[in-house]
């Protein structure tokens, strides 16, 4: 039986804005999850169904109020010591890094962060600058770069301390078609060769559908439907995955 | 190299890229001061001020700058970040607050060398300033680094706690610890209340002790024990302070915020 690389035990978030009239908004309401090593998992939803902090309380960048996050079984209660924080790492959907850097600049900085240093970190730098087709804007500033050049950066920089589990979070997100093509096949190429465990979430059903081994299809911070592609269509009685998409969406 | 050295650099190397590649850190280091010490110069010059009183005041005037300079890099360190939208990039990564607030103020550091060289250089060619005998000079200065360190610290830990909005803190939290430390005056001009509060302020005690080089007398006992033994403890009270901010912006979301 595989070993789990991420479990996700009954977490709940809900967060809290306005000071004197106070609003809350649940986020998260009691997702329980395990992703196997080596799995390449989908998270599926609407826009502002929590999906993205998810990962974020996967990753340690938002504490949950109630349940925990055990990765390769070491409970992290929202505190993260350094070997797990160097088996990870994660690419964000509509990426942001200091804007005055370029892109080798910012990979020579995040590389560092990571303990990279001297030969190894040059080595390590031109080689995601190679793999992620990057050379043409390696000494182009971030500000200046069009959204599928910072989206390739970004996915370069989740990649510098070769995690075991890595994050993508809408990884195609204002890409175009031909460079999405690319990257999905990156994602199946890292995945394949490397047996790096994946968990990505996006709204394009093609690419949960081409990428992902199982699926959890998240709205409202709960996970209504979890399985493969073809348990949740006949869950959802769908011919498709678009379809099993707008049948669970729906209110 | 260990680990957190290596860190400590990559804040420094980024840190070092901004100051070059940006106008307004260049108007930090050169224009704003440069324009302080010939405002300062010449308005001494019309009051008549002779001797050590010139000397008094054109020191404040370069220690302002230096001190801004300074204290902007290491808030600087956490802001690049907050305006870049890039925090939680920064923290998805094995990073200490420590790393990056130790790495701007090398940054820091070094732009404020220059600059107190620049502005000493100009006030020494038009206003006949001296230095100090040297280590005076070198251990007041070494305190302002440190005070300047303490006012970056602040900034982050308010940043932390009620997020961007906040960031003008980086240019009050300096202008505000100036005023009481009696950057141009003796801080027994202050009223008693405020003379009471400048004791708790380290640069207090520094610029004391860098005045005695030009004959002033002390207003307090052991002024570089005083400075250097308050530096210390708000150091260490600050890095728990933001290491309790940083876990509050985890739980309120404020981390991810930052980023968006």
């Amino acid at each position: 039986m595989k070993k789990i690389a991420v479990e996700v035990r009954d977490v709940f978030k809900t967060y809290k804005s306005g000071f004197f009239k106070p609003r809350y908004t649940n986020a998260i309401q009691g997702i329980d999850l395990a992703i196997h090593e080596g799995e390449l998992f989908g998270v599926l939803g609407p826009n502002g169904a929590g999906k993205s902090t998810l990962l974020n309380i996967i990753m340690g960048l938002i504490t949950p109020d109630k349940g925990c996050v055990l990765i390769s079984g070491d409970n992290t209660c929202g505190m993260f010591h350094r070997e797990l924080r160097n088996s990870m790492n994660m690419s964000s959907g509509n990426p942001n890094y200091p804007w005055a850097l370029t892109v080798r600049e910012a990979l020579n900085f995040y590389g560092m962060l990571y303990g990279l240093w001297g030969k190894k970190l040059d080595v390590k730098v031109d080689g995601l600058i190679e793999l992620m087709e990057l050379k043409k804007h390696a000494n182009t500033r971030f500000d200046e770069l069009s959204t599928g050049t910072k989206q390739r950066t970004s996915i370069a920089k989740s990649l510098l301390n070769d995690p075991k589990i890595l994050l993508l979070d809408e990884p195609t997100s204002g890409m175009d078609p031909n460079i999405s093509v690319k990257i999905r096949a990156l994602i199946k190429r890292l995945h394949r060769e490397l047996k790096i465990t994946i968990l990505l979430t996006t709204h394009i059903m093609r690419e949960a559908e081409e990428l992902c081994g199982r699926i959890a299809f998240i709205k409202d911070g709960k996970i209504t439907a979890l399985g493969t592609k073809e348990k949740i269509e006949k869950m959802t009685k769908s011919r498709n995955m678009e379809e099993a998409f707008i049948e669970l969406a729906a209110d | 190299m260990s680990s957190q050295l290596i860190r400590i650099y990559a804040f420094a190397y980024r840190n070092y890229i901004f100051a070059i590649r940006n106008f307004f850190t260049f108007a930090e280091m050169l224009f704003w001061p440069v324009i302080g010490i010939l405002s300062i110069g010449l308005m001494g010059g019309f009051l008549g001020l002779q001797g050590n009183m010139r000397q008094f005041l054109l020191t404040g005037a370069i220690m302002a700058g230096v001190f801004q300079t300074s204290q902007l890099d290491v808030a600087y360190g956490f802001l690049y970040d907050v305006w870049s939208k890039s925090v939680k990039q920064t923290f998805i990564a094995p990073v200490k607050n420590m790393d990056y607030i130790a790495g701007s103020w090398l940054i820091g550091t070094g732009r404020g060398i220059i600059t107190f060289f620049m502005l000493a250089g100009l006030a020494a060619l038009f206003f006949k300033f001296s230095m100090p005998p040297g280590f005076a000079l070198w251990v007041s200065l070494a305190g302002v680094y440190l005070t300047a360190m303490i006012t970056g610290m602040m900034t982050i830990f308010f940043i932390f706690m009620f997020g961007q909005r906040i960031d003008i803190i980086a240019w009050m939290t300096s202008a505000l610890t100036m005023l009481l430390c009696g950057i141009y005056y003796p801080v027994t001009y202050l009223p008693e209340f405020f003379a009471k509060l400048a004791q708790f302020i380290p640069l207090t005690y520094f610029l004391e002790y860098f005045r005695t080089g030009y004959g002033f007398h002390l207003n307090f006992t052991h002024p570089l024990l005083k400075g250097f033994g308050l530096s210390a403890a708000y150091i260490g009270a600050l890095l728990w302070m933001i290491e309790m901010a940083f876990s509050k912006a985890k739980k309120s979301g404020m981390l991810v915020r930052l980023s968006e």
